[in-house]
């Protein structure tokens, strides 16, 4: 990644595309409590998934509220990814129930889940690196008739389609100062780059639910900052909501309105990032975990 | 309180597994073959079933062994090798080559040909899949290489050694008859010999350390390295075994057909990988067992429908298998 | 052992002309036939090693349609290729959502499955006798194209027999080859790729990648029907060891000879295949003609695996957008 020139505008201050879809409730900027938000968006109640002889998640519940920033955090094989997985369909929950937006998302397919607007990252990046960054981007837009064999075959009309989708992801991609590298094969970027395409990329499914595993690892923490921030504005701005899986508890703290704390599979506590603090299962949770 | 990471808070170990039957694979496949065998007993009676089943052992004995060298060089090396049948092939012409042109007893000649065998899978190994592991190939490029390889044997040995029928100049209309079984003597020679072989080789992978090695990096080779295996010599005697059986399985294959072609050996890798799969990709005792069931299989067909039917019924059960459990009968799941 | 090129042009035909008219011919049937492998497996990433299989398909529902159910030729075709398609889509069904390695394996057994019941389902296929009672239809076409065209271009003789068929094969391969080349540049052959690349990825942007994976196998089969049928017209004999797994593996030489990803390359790699499979017979090396035709497939194999070890994106291949490799 070339070093962001102080002049440059930080993401945060830059203008938000219009690329980005508005959702759910939007709350004048500064309007939203913490905590608060509008009705339950994801509720996830009892999940279990089990591999032989691992229990990775163990009967979790809890609720996000549409336009808040909720983190997931525990000790590393908490099962924190698994949580994503089981929600988002990737490892279909042995029990339990999961809703969105009222609905249940329940073992259904990923593909599925995600055109119910969940849009999500992975722990390891998953960028399509013999692909064109652009195409990683324009890939991810929905409603595209040209993925139809006939879309395919006679492309009247999906032109302009076409079009519009890359102005788009060129407004992104300028957010993320990828725009440069908006004709590279994806496998070029660093390892930070490539989080951030698989953000940016998250945002051109027009989702109203984001799930992000561990978008600060391995980005460097002035960009890890900005991530944040833009994650914020895009929250107030635009009504999104946000689920994160981090390690970093400083940016947990200052960027959450509700944390989720996990271990051994099971959800422990459940807050404020204030209640979580003092909690004392918490403390012992990591404590006892570093010690073991 | 930042930046606590915590290591990992161990697997919850023990789980109310749930007994069902599915998890109990074997106890199905026993009930399944009994079942069978009580169906065509009574439905073509003892004596039929009795010479279906003797014929079966006799090609599952060679098939299993052609298949357990095949199941260790994938878990060790996730290499689907395309190239393994044509070993059979090889090692069969090796010992013919002793036999005929060096003159050698029939006996040292199959030694011969599975120490040729055993040789130029090590050769092989070292010239070719070792530097490309070294160059981070990818598991189908591997494949595709091991099908380019199978071209370079099958062709080779048929440039040397021309299209005509070969055998080993056994006498193979002697027929004994055990228990009212008939058998022509070598059947009976390769059911004995691929029998104990089979066992032979089932001891040497439980009770010698390189077995126990070869069968832990096959099982789950991150963990062995972990545990301080010296991986590099044990994939080296993984080839070494995996192709000096396979070049045993050959001749057994070449005597009981007792005639053979270069192209014999390919025509049955479908048959081992369908072995292969049956007992869990990567488990060599499950190849042992899978090899066996595909010949008594094979066999047992030939009581309700042609014989010629019998290969085909033998990829049906491969196909089968996948679609029902492609981890096998020993395999524990995962992603498959 | 058979005759070990049934794709071959057999000596007694042999003249000049006619020599390079059938060398053109089969070649442009190995490219229609690996343009399938192309899209799946340069551009899907699914490792179908059974496209022989879905030749044989076309090429005997086609013959059987018309000999021995006196249909049209021209209406078997279409039904040929549909009921190959059916078949993918059963077969991709059940296979696709294995493991890639598995999925090869699960082909390359399909494909001989099929070349089982060919040779022994004998009332419904012929056994290993064949098919034959289905060229007359393309007969006498050939022979009006022959009379009306080509002979005004010095063209008519004997010789030029399989001109036709060429011309046929060559147009179609071409028609083919700019058709899927157009449908891969669309948002749809974009998935595939991402597909081929990280199929994980693509579900979790809304993919059905099912569906896109079933497409591509069915096309595969439908373009590999065809090559079955053009076959048929070559031999012309439909018979069950013109659909060995061998021919497959060929196609893959092709493939990888002129690039995964590369369709231009599907066209070059199957004529190199064909000229270095078949001129070699023109070169005398002082061999028996075993010799000659095994050191033909040990050339084939070295170009594989020299090729997949060196040049792991073919003669044409982009070197970003390798398939082979980490
Ligand atoms: N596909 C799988 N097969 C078997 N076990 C798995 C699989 N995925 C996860 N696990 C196990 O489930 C448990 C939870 O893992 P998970 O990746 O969900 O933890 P995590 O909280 O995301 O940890 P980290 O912070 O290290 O990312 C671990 O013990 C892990 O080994
Ligand atoms: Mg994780």
């Amino acid at each position: 990644m070339t070093d962001p020139t102080p002049d440059e505008a930080p993401i945060a201050t830059a203008e938000l595309p219009d690329a980005i879809p508005r959702v759910g409730p939007t709350p004048a900027a500064g309007d939203l409590p913490p905590g608060a938000g509008g009705a339950v968006l994801l509720q996830v109640t009892d999940v279990v998934k089990h591999f032989r002889g691992i229990r990775a998640v163990d009967g979790a519940t809890f609720a996000v509220r549409e336009g808040t920033v909720t983190s997931l955090i525990g000790p590393n094989g908490a099962g924190k990814s698994s949580l994503f997985n089981a929600v988002t369909g990737f490892y279909p929950p042995d029990r339990g129930a999961v809703t969105f937006a009222g609905r249940s998302i329940f073992r259904k397919p990923p593909y599925a889940v995600a055109r119910a607007g969940i849009a999500r990252t992975f722990q390891l990046t998953r960028a399509l690196t013999a692909m064109p960054v652009i195409d990683n981007m324009l890939l991810a837009a929905p409603h595209q008739r040209g993925e139809s064999l006939a879309g395919a075959l006679f492309p009247f009309g999906t032109r302009a389609r076409e079009k519009q989708l890359r102005e788009q992801a060129l407004e992104l991609l300028a957010l993320f100062r990828l725009d440069t590298k908006a004709d590279d094969y994806a496998g070029t970027l660093s390892g930070g780059q490539r989080k951030l395409l698989e953000f940016a990329r998250a945002l051109m499914t027009e989702p109203r639910m984001v799930l992000l595993d561990e978008p600060m690892a391995g980005v460097n923490p002035t960009l890890g900052r900005e991530l944040m921030a833009y994650m914020q504005r895009l929250r107030t701005e635009r009504g999104m909501t946000f689920l994160f899986v981090e390690h970093d508890l400083e940016a947990v703290m200052a960027n959450s309105d509700q944390v989720v704390v996990m271990a051994q599979g099971r959800v422990i506590a459940d807050g404020t990032p204030d209640e979580v603090r003092r909690d004392q299962r918490v403390i012992d949770a990591y404590l006892g975990g570093a010690g073991g | 309180m930042s930046e606590v990471v915590a290591t990992a808070g161990a697997p919850v170990a023990d789980v109310d597994e749930d007994r069902r039957l599915r998890d109990r694979p074997l106890l199905i496949t026993a009930a399944v073959l009994v079942a069978v065998s009580l169906a065509l007993v009574l439905g073509e009676g003892l004596h039929a079933w009795g010479q279906a089943s003797v014929n079966g052992l006799v090609s599952g004995s060679y098939v299993a062994l052609g298949a357990v060298g095949l199941t260790l060089v994938y878990g060790t090396l996730k290499l689907t090798n395309f190239a393994h049948g044509d070993m059979l092939t090889f090692g069969a012409y090796a010992a013919l080559l002793g036999k005929v042109t060096l003159g050698l007893p029939f006996v040292v000649a199959v030694a011969f040909g599975m120490l040729v065998s055993a040789v130029l899978g090590l050769l092989f190994e070292l010239g070719m899949w070792r530097p490309m592991r070294r160059k981070g190939a990818g598991a189908f490029q591997l494949m595709l290489m091991s099908l380019g390889l199978a071209f370079v044997l099958r062709y080779g040995i048929q440039f040397v050694a021309g299209t005509e029928n070969k055998n080993y100049g056994i006498d193979t209309t002697a027929v004994v008859t055990i228990l009212d079984l008939r058998l022509a003597r070598v059947e009976l020679v390769v059911m004995i010999v691929g029998v104990v072989l089979i066992l032979a080789t089932a001891i040497i992978l439980a009770r010698t350390t390189l077995g126990r090695q070869m069968r832990a990096l096959s099982d789950n080779s991150s963990l062995a390295e972990t545990t301080g295996i010296d991986t590099g010599r044990i994939v080296s005697v993984t080839w070494l075994f995996a192709a000096g059986v396979a070049g045993l399985a050959g001749v057994l294959a070449a005597m009981a057909a007792n005639s053979f072609t270069p192209e014999f050996g390919f025509r049955l890798l479908l048959s081992l990988f369908a072995a292969v799969i049956l007992g869990g990709i990567g488990n060599a005792y499950g190849a042992l067992v899978g090899g066996l069931l595909i010949g008594l299989v094979q066999e047992w067909s030939t009581l309700l429908v042609d014989a010629n039917w019998k290969i085909a019924i033998g990829f049906s059960v491969l196909i089968i298998m996948l679609i029902v459990r492609p981890q096998g009968i020993f395999g524990t799941a995962g992603r498959v | 052992m058979h005759e070990l090129l049934p794709l071959a042009i057999s000596f007694d035909f042999f003249n000049g002309a006619d020599f390079w008219v059938g060398v053109g011919v089969l070649a442009g049937i190995y490219t229609v036939l690996t343009l399938g492998l192309q899209l799946n497996v340069g551009f899907t990433g699914i490792q179908n090693f059974g496209q022989i299989g879905f030749a044989a398909i076309g090429a005997y529902v086609m013959a059987l349609l018309v000999s021995d159910a006196d249909w049209s030729f021209w209406l078997a075709i279409p039904v040929a290729i549909g009921f190959a398609v059916c078949v993918a889509v059963v077969l991709g069904v059940i296979t696709l959502r294995l493991r890639a390695d598995f999925f090869a394996i699960a082909t390359i057994a399909f494909s001989e499955i099929v070349r089982y019941i060919a040779q022994n389902a004998r009332g419904l296929t012929h056994g290993n006798q064949g098919v034959q009672d289905y060229v007359a239809t393309w007969r006498s076409f050939s022979r009006d194209v022959r009379h009306d065209v080509l002979d005004g271009i010095g063209m008519g003789g004997v010789e030029f027999n399989q001109m036709p068929l060429l011309i046929v094969t060559w147009i179609a391969a071409l028609l083919l080859l700019l058709l899927l080349r157009h449908l891969t540049k669309s948002p749809w052959g974009r998935v595939l790729r991402a597909i081929r690349e990280d199929e994980d990825a693509a579900r979790a942007m809304g993919k059905n990648t099912l569906r896109f994976k079933l497409q591509s196998l069915g096309i595969a089969a439908a373009v590999g029907a065809f090559a079955g049928i053009l076959l048929a017209l070559q031999t012309p004999n439909v018979a069950p060891d013109n659909y060995l797994p061998l021919y497959t593996f060929i196609g893959y030489a092709v493939l990888i000879l002129g690039g995964l990803t590369s369709w231009w390359g599907v066209a070059v790699g199957a004529l190199i295949v064909q000229f270095v499979l078949e001129a070699t017979r023109l070169i005398d090396f002082g061999l028996t003609e075993s010799q000659t035709s095994s050191m033909r497939f040990i050339i084939v194999g070295l170009v594989i695996i020299l090729l997949v070890a060196f040049r792991p994106q073919g003669v044409f291949g982009k070197r970003e957008e390798m398939v082979l490799g980490d």
